[in-house]
């Protein structure tokens, strides 16, 4: 390792956030560190002897059960993390349940690899729907009423982004193109300037309902962008293979077909002189002089304190490790902690997504599908996003709707996740139903794989000031550094945001033309369902009474510091937000070439 | 043979090393594995090392290079004082061979990797600065009939017993057969033709000692190793729960042994344990839930049927085919679980993945 310390540039995070605008800055000759907590884990071609650091292996990516030991209200509980997760005993996030017990959760990272979380990912890369960047002055002008919205705090507390649209819309095209995208833009409701997606592969056999469903309801149909290679990608010089396994969500992907930041927009710059990575490094605390970050403190891979400086850093550990760790910042240093903290929204208006949908099991005479040969989804639909849907519903804002394909596609997860509703939950399900034994595993392995036929949606949580990350009070990760303390609930809105879209997700499946034994519908709604969308607790803006960040993602009093991830929105988008996240990043760059 | 020697990246030695091995508490925060205490009590997932990897060679043959492992030992111990020279001796090379291992530029992790042959149990020894010591992180030891004490791993695909005695097996394999979809004639009649279809060669090459495998799925086998690594917290319950079972099955059989009692009665034991009611007979002073062990029966029997068959279940992959071979097009009788296409030759057919 170099032990060079000047850099036009230092990002922290490897992810969505911060890659795209190393790849960027790279490119336009400045020096560039990125700094990574995780691990550079490679794809075969990588390997010096052909193998790569991923397997197709389900027990590699759920693993053994731990343990939990922190102080905390569920101490001794199980857990099970992958292979590129934090280990909840040395660096929980805690969040505190509705009846005010502070519990550590799973729920809430991304992952800790180069790459981030776009490994792990199952690779949804929509569009954010041009309505969701401007939510306060769109509900402000209307005449319907928002539903279960008394004091009509969804208004008050909604914020149009200082940006538009059209004025993201070229970025999108750009990491689109860079990424290396499949999907088709034809059904989609978004104005599109280029259209840089590649050809989607042959659907899974069992989205032929989903596709009657959706054409039965109206509802213009695409087929949903995913960030996998299915021709080659000249921008990273990748090769296609056949890309479907259903290894796909949860699982980094050996051969580099999904689009990790990793394989689109580092790994093709990571020979250059100019171009540093250091994997295996966390970074502890910036330091600040003169309204800038001048130190970046870190840890290598051996554990030994080392500092870098940079003449702009960059941000993008996800929200809610961007937050923490200018929190901590904060607590040591005076100056820091004045601007940083100035507006005194740090960490508030922490948001993740309504979230939930609808599944089927298909009838005893139905066909069976091997969903094992899949992505992660085959059709969208934007319906459920325009203003004459949300008038008709009483809604603020709407969401995307998908299907999911690999959803249980093999044994293990079959079983782990029956019945599970999140992370914390996993095997749970499966465990307290008894009967699944001898017979009655061959009756549900006969009954339900291959058989299962699941809808979701994707929409805005309302963002609510109390609804914010935190330094927990005593429990400490292990570098003796507080960890994070996420307090959240839901507005009455949110709750009829997710009644109807479910609804709406339940209308598909049961006009798909399906003969199902079993139809579930809701949403993940407990205040433990933080989800890997973390967004918000840093939301920028155009004043900075009311933002954390300028409308280029720079701290309003700290002139070189940047956040980038997820925790510049102040309104969490009717979809995926990962393309989002990038785009923007693009979009930042921009604005940082020409400051350094 | 003498030791065959892998170079690997600094890369690839901490990207397994800083997650689980970089840190300043000294809280124990890790102790709830059952062996863990001093600085392994503070480290993550210790037994994880050392790293057992698959091997891939693209001038072998899928059959030849899967017969082996790759290795990699890494030696750190922050409550020493940083040594000159560390070097390594075990059972994976003549035993005189000491294989010197280089430290990692500007940290204190030395390390070595090499080329294991699967299926085996190895013992090995760290000398530091003419220091014999047992692995400060792996928290897996034996001691040899001599009475030494050397520290232990296993490669994949293992089937020497490291945790149960042979009653003890045959008592939990016949739980986990009530546990497990295998039992009708029809699926023992499937495993049995899978397993005696495939000729003797390449049965050996691709499940190494498969030969000592008494039981059709492998399904104890891999609780034995998992209790042995990553669960070892859990093997105290397995050990007092079998106990407990077969004193109950004693109790019920006086005349016979408890691996030879008729099929209704673990039937209807399993029911108890499932039940909110009490096990009859069972001593909840020694055990207070036993509800609690079925879960993890019930977890680990699944994991061990349908996991990867490097993890000692699932043997020669017939869980999978088992699955393949029920879910078939009831007309064309196309499966509809092709797994093969995504896994790794010889198992699978895929034509990219290596495993």
């Amino acid at each position: 390792m170099s032990m060079k310390t000047q850099f036009d540039m230092v990002i922290i995070g490897s992810g969505a956030g911060g890659a795209p605008i190393a790849h960027e800055l790279v490119l336009a000759g400045k020096s560039v560190l990125v700094l990574e907590k995780g691990p550079l884990l490679r794809y075969q071609h990588e390997h010096p002897r052909g193998l790569s650091d991923f397997k197709r292996d389900e027990f590699f990516a759920t693993g053994a059960e731990k343990r939990l030991q922190l102080e905390v209200s569920n101490k001794g509980r199980s857990y099970y993390s992958s292979h590129i997760e934090p280990d909840l005993n040395d660096e929980p996030h805690i969040y505190r349940t509705a009846d005010g017990r502070d519990e550590a959760t799973i729920e809430g990272y991304t992952a800790q690899v180069v790459g981030g979380g776009t490994h792990l990912y199952g690779g949804v890369s929509l569009r954010y729907s041009p309505l969701d960047f401007r939510l306060r002055s769109y509900n402000e002008g209307r005449a319907s009423r928002l539903r279960d919205d008394p004091n009509g705090e969804v208004v008050r507390e909604a914020r149009d982004w200082p940006i538009t649209y059209e004025q993201l819309e070229p970025y999108y095209c750009k990491g689109e193109r860079l990424v290396g995208i499949n999907g088709t833009r034809e059904g989609q409701a978004k104005m599109f300037s280029a259209d840089h997606y590649q050809k989607p592969l042959a659907a899974n056999p069992i989205s032929r309902y989903v596709e009657r469903g959706m054409d039965a309801l109206g509802m213009c149909r695409y087929r949903t962008p995913l960030a996998v290679i299915t021709e080659d990608h000249a921008p990273s010089g990748r090769k296609a293979h056949d890309s479907r396994t259903a290894f796909v969500n949860r699982y980094g992907d050996p051969l580099g077909l999904k689009s990790s930041t990793w394989a689109c927009l580092l790994g093709p710059i990571s020979r250059r002189e100019n171009f540093e990575l250091r994997a295996n490094c966390i970074v502890t605390h910036l330091e600040c002089q003169n309204g800038r970050v001048h130190r970046v403190h870190y840890r290598d891979p051996g554990g030994e304190p080392r500092t870098v400086e940079g003449k702009l850093v960059v941000v993008a550990c996800s929200a809610i490790e961007s937050v923490r760790l200018l929190m901590l910042s904060a607590e040591q240093d005076e100056e820091f902690r004045r601007r940083i903290h100035d507006s005194g929204l740090l960490g508030r208006y922490f948001l993740t997504h309504c979230f939930g949908g609808a599944e089927l099991r298909l009838a005893e005479d139905e066909e069976r599908y091997d969903k094992s040969i899949s992505l992660d989804s085959d059709w969208a639909t934007d319906f459920c996003t325009n203003s004459d849907f949300l008038d008709e519903h009483g809604l603020w804002a709407g969401g995307a709707l998908y299907n999911n394909t690999s959803d249980q596609a093999l044994p293990l997860s079959l079983a782990r996740t029956h019945r599970s509703s999140d992370l914390d939950t996993t095997w749970d399900g499966f465990l307290n139903d008894v009967g699944l034994t001898g017979e009655g595993l061959v009756d549900f392995i006969r009954r339900d794989f291959g058989k299962r036929l699941s809808m979701s949606y994707m929409a805005n949580q309302v963002p609510m000031r109390d609804n914010r990350i935190e330094l927990h009070p005593s429990v400490r990760d292990k570098w003796g550094r507080k960890v994070a303390y996420i307090l959240k609930g839901w507005h009455s809105h949110d709750r009829v945001v997710m009644q109807v879209l479910a609804n709406q997700c339940r209308a598909v499946l049961e006009r798909s033309g399906a003969r199902y034994d079993q139809l579930d519908w809701g949403s993940a709604d407990g205040v433990n369902r933080i989800a890997n969308h973390i967004l918000g607790g840093a939301r920028f803006g155009t004043d900075p009474k009311d933002s954390v960040l300028d409308p280029d993602c720079r701290a309003w009093q700290l002139d070189n510091l940047y956040l980038t991830d997820g925790s510049f929105m102040p309104t969490a988008g009717g979809a995926n937000p990962t393309l989002t996240i990038q785009a923007n990043a693009f979009r930042v760059a921009d604005h940082l070439k020409e400051r350094v | 043979m003498p030791a065959h020697v892998l170079l690997e990246e600094d890369t690839y030695v901490l990207n397994h090393c800083t997650r689980h091995l970089a840190r300043d508490n000294t809280d124990g925060r890790h102790a709830f594995y059952d062996t863990a205490t001093g600085f392994r009590a503070n480290v993550c997932e210790s037994w994880r090392f050392p790293v057992i990897d698959s091997y891939y060679d693209a001038a072998l043959g899928p059959d030849a290079r899967y017969a082996f492992n790759e290795v990699t030992f890494v030696y750190f111990d922050p409550t020493a004082p940083a040594p000159q020279s560390v070097s390594v001796v075990g059972t994976f090379a003549p035993l005189y061979e000491r294989l010197p291992m280089r430290r990692i530029e500007g940290t204190r992790y030395f390390t070595v990797s090499l080329r294991v042959p699967k299926g085996e149990v190895y013992v090995y020894k760290y000398l530091v600065d003419g220091q014999w010591v047992l692995d400060p992180i792996n928290p897996q030891e034996t001691r040899l009939d001599n009475g030494e004490r050397w520290s232990r791993f296993f490669t994949h695909q293992c089937l020497v017993p490291l945790t149960f005695e042979s009653w003890e097996q045959e008592l939990l394999r016949r739980l986990t057969d009530h546990l497990l979809p295998f039992r009708t004639r029809a699926t023992r009649d499937f495993i049995e033709r899978y397993l005696k279809d495939m000729d003797s060669a390449t049965r050996e090459a691709r499940f190494p000692n498969a030969h000592r495998l008494d039981q059709s799925v492998g399904v104890v086998n891999f609780i034995d190793k998992l209790l042995a690594r990553e669960e070892r917290h859990n093997r105290d319950d397995y050990k007092t729960c079998i106990a407990l079972i077969a004193d109950i099955l004693r109790q019920r059989y006086p005349h016979l042994p408890p691996d030879q009692v008729p099929r209704e009665t673990i039937v209807a034991l399993y029911d108890e344990l499932a039940g909110n009611g009490s096990v009859a007979g069972w001593d909840y002073t020694r055990y207070g839930e036993p509800a609690y062990f079925l879960k993890l029966l019930r977890r680990h029997t699944l994991m061990g049927a349908f996991s990867h068959p490097k993890y000692g279940g699932n043997v020669g992959a017939v869980g999978w085919a088992f699955l393949e071979d029920s879910v078939r097009h009831p007309a064309t009788g196309q499966t509809l679980f092709d797994w093969r296409r995504s896994i790794e030759q010889p198992l699978g057919r895929s034509e990219e993945y290596r495993g």
